[in-house]
């Protein structure tokens, strides 16, 4: 709809505005005719209140040619067109306005108004309503580069929904797949610890899924998960993997994504330790620096391996998620010197609920 | 009563040994006559106990299970048991037996045991063919190559591999000083290594190029090559096209 129509405080104040230039166009007419103010203005004024709706009509011609989907020659005529028809209508509509008034007692003589000068008159009329156009031409162009940017932000979003499930998915099914059969060795063997294992696996399941919901999450939770992710492993590989975390003071109410460490865990896991006869430690730091939060993740690795082969696709998927929560504020490192191979994550350490 | 089938477990996780060992238990045909934590442990159990049938997990450190089958698989029936269901394609066409999920139910252990005894009552032997080019998992060039020397395995990560050269029915891989003989032919090699890394410079040479130190002519129509610790190494006229157009690729 029209969108001074479309919402009456609006339309008022568009009225007001209408009224205020037919005073002052009365005002400035008014002596060429040598007729007072106010008795121009009994004409001036209710004809500026009609042309003020004949000038909202033009919207419509505005949406019947947009400038940037429209031939040229299209919109040129169609300009051309209205603006000759509303200067016209001016004219018209103002000498019978001013030959009906006249009929009114006591403002006798203002059909003198609009009687002469009709090229002057019609002139004002045309550029009036083309001005009208060109506000309209620009409302729309604001209300579609709005959109386009609302567009923008909705596909922004759902790339970071599809994003934040893929990451969820990063949770291996292998892992489920081996653990099942852990649970399936213990279930005789040693039944306490194949129930202790079910409710291992079941509460870091119900952990990553409460928390892959949200947002942010404490890095205390996280480290919780990351935990978990290992104490499930521990029983698979048995005295071949260990793992040691330490998380130094006043990072813990850090916030991160949630389970961000999980690809790099699985990782140092599958590319790692397991890659090895004698197994190995991962080993999780985590440390402020200055104002940022500093995550190390390291493990050993079979150096007989080519290079490519220790990363695994999880590191790519955890520098993109940096990339969509923080910009270029997070990085991430890798290196592999000393026989460790080793990633850190640095970012912004935050503690409120999560900033834009 | 039938034969007792003589089996070998092999996988790097203890539990899963012990799921397998219990499940046979329930078969009295099948004897356990060997558990292996690893790919070297298996290659020196099936070359000592001369298994049947041997339960094979795929992701192993060091030697996967493709490997390992590549290093003892000729008569013996191999079933895989392994989490990832990717691999079982690969698996049929170096002729596994069957490929056990895990993780697995005790029918369709009994099932795969089934063919396993079908399989060794034709006395069908693999052909090595399909083994070789089993090493190359989609195509991509391989990043070690494994050996077999007895019971021992060698494991040469293919950057420490200096040439290759043809000997009869083998390949010699020169790797680091060593020289390891291999049942394979040059084509076989060749298609498996890595082309912007390795040429055949001659019919019976494959080079490293990250060791040519330079080509010089020797005698008519014909070069050598010399590589960083001084070897010598025929290089034939297409041997030298070859080697060019990698050198400036």
């Amino acid at each position: 709809m029209q969108p001074v129509l479309a919402r009456s405080p609006r339309l008022a104040l568009y009225l007001a505005a209408c009224l205020a230039v037919g005073g002052l166009l009365s005002a400035a007419i008014a002596g060429r005719s040598g007729l007072s103010v106010a008795r121009t203005a009994a004409v001036v004024l209710p004809l500026a209140l009609v042309f003020g709706f004949v000038c909202l009509s033009s919207w419509y011609v505005c949406r019947a040619t947009p400038l940037r989907t429209s031939p040229t020659a299209m919109v040129a005529g169609n300009i051309a067109g209205s603006t000759l028809f509303a200067g016209a209508l001016w004219l018209a509509l103002g000498r019978a306005f001013a030959w009906a008034a006249a009929r009114i007692p006591g403002l006798a003589g203002v059909d003198r108004l609009f009687s002469s000068d009709a090229p002057l008159l019609f002139a004002v009329g045309a550029l009036v309503y083309l001005l009208s156009l060109a506000a309209h031409y620009v409302v729309l162009g604001v209300d579609e580069a709005q959109a386009t940017e609302q567009r923008a932000l909705e596909v922004q979003l759902m790339a970071r929904e599809a994003e934040l499930k893929a990451l969820r998915a990063q949770i291996e099914p292998h892992f489920l797949f081996n653990s099942l059969n852990s649970i399936s060795a213990l279930t005789t063997a040693d039944p306490a610890g194949a129930r202790r294992m079910c409710s291992l696996l079941g509460e870091f399941l119900r952990a990553s899924l409460k928390f892959g919901a949200r947002e942010r999450i404490p890095l205390a939770d996280e480290l919780a998960l990351v935990q978990a992710f290992f104490d499930i492993e521990r029983v698979r590989f048995g005295s071949r993997l260990c793992f040691e975390q330490a998380a130094e003071d006043g990072v813990r109410e850090c916030l991160v994504p949630p389970l961000l460490l999980q690809p790099l865990a699985e990782n140092a896991v599958n590319h790692g330790v397991a890659e090895r006869l004698e197994g190995g430690t991962v080993r999780l730091h985590a440390a402020r620096a200055g104002d940022m939060l500093r995550i190390v993740m390291e493990n050993a690795f079979d150096a007989d391996r080519p290079r490519e082969a220790r990363r695994g696709v999880g590191l790519d998927n955890v520098r993109r998620r940096l990339a969509t929560h923080y910009g270029g504020r997070a990085t991430l490192g890798v290196n592999d010197e000393d026989g460790r191979f080793r990633v850190t994550i640095s970012l912004p350490a935050s503690r409120e609920a999560s900033p834009p | 009563m039938t034969e007792r089938l003589r089996a070998v477990i092999v996988d790097d996780e203890d539990l899963a040994r012990g799921v397998l060992r219990e499940c046979l238990a329930a078969h009295e045909d099948v004897e356990i006559v060997a558990e292996c934590a690893n790919g070297f442990e298996a290659v020196k159990a099936v070359t000592e106990m001369r298994p049947q049938l041997v339960f094979l997990d795929i992701q192993m450190p060091k030697l996967d299970g493709f490997e390992v089958l590549e290093l003892i698989g000729r008569d013996l029936a191999v079933i895989f048991v392994t989490a990832y269901d990717e691999y079982a394609l690969r698996a049929f066409e170096v002729h596994a037996v069957d490929y056990l999920l895990k993780p697995f139910s005790e029918e369709r252990l009994a099932e795969a045991l089934a063919h396993a005894r079908v399989h060794l009552a034709e006395r069908a032997t693999i052909p090595v063919g399909p083994l070789v080019a089993s090493a190359r998992p989609g195509g991509r060039p391989v990043e070690r190559i494994v050996v077999r020397d007895g019971s021992r395995v060698h494991v040469v990560p293919v950057e420490r591999l200096d040439y290759v050269e043809a000997q009869d029915d083998y390949v010699c891989l020169h790797t680091e000083g060593k020289r390891l003989l291999k049942e394979q032919t040059m084509a076989d090699v060749e298609a498996a290594l890595d082309p912007g890394r390795f040429v055949r410079i001659h019919r019976s040479c494959i080079l490293n190029v990250e060791r040519l130190v330079r080509v010089e002519p020797f005698g008519r129509d014909s070069r050598v090559a010399i590589l960083r610790d001084g070897t010598r190494l025929p290089v034939s006229r297409t041997g030298y096209a070859r080697l060019n157009e990698l050198l400036r690729g």
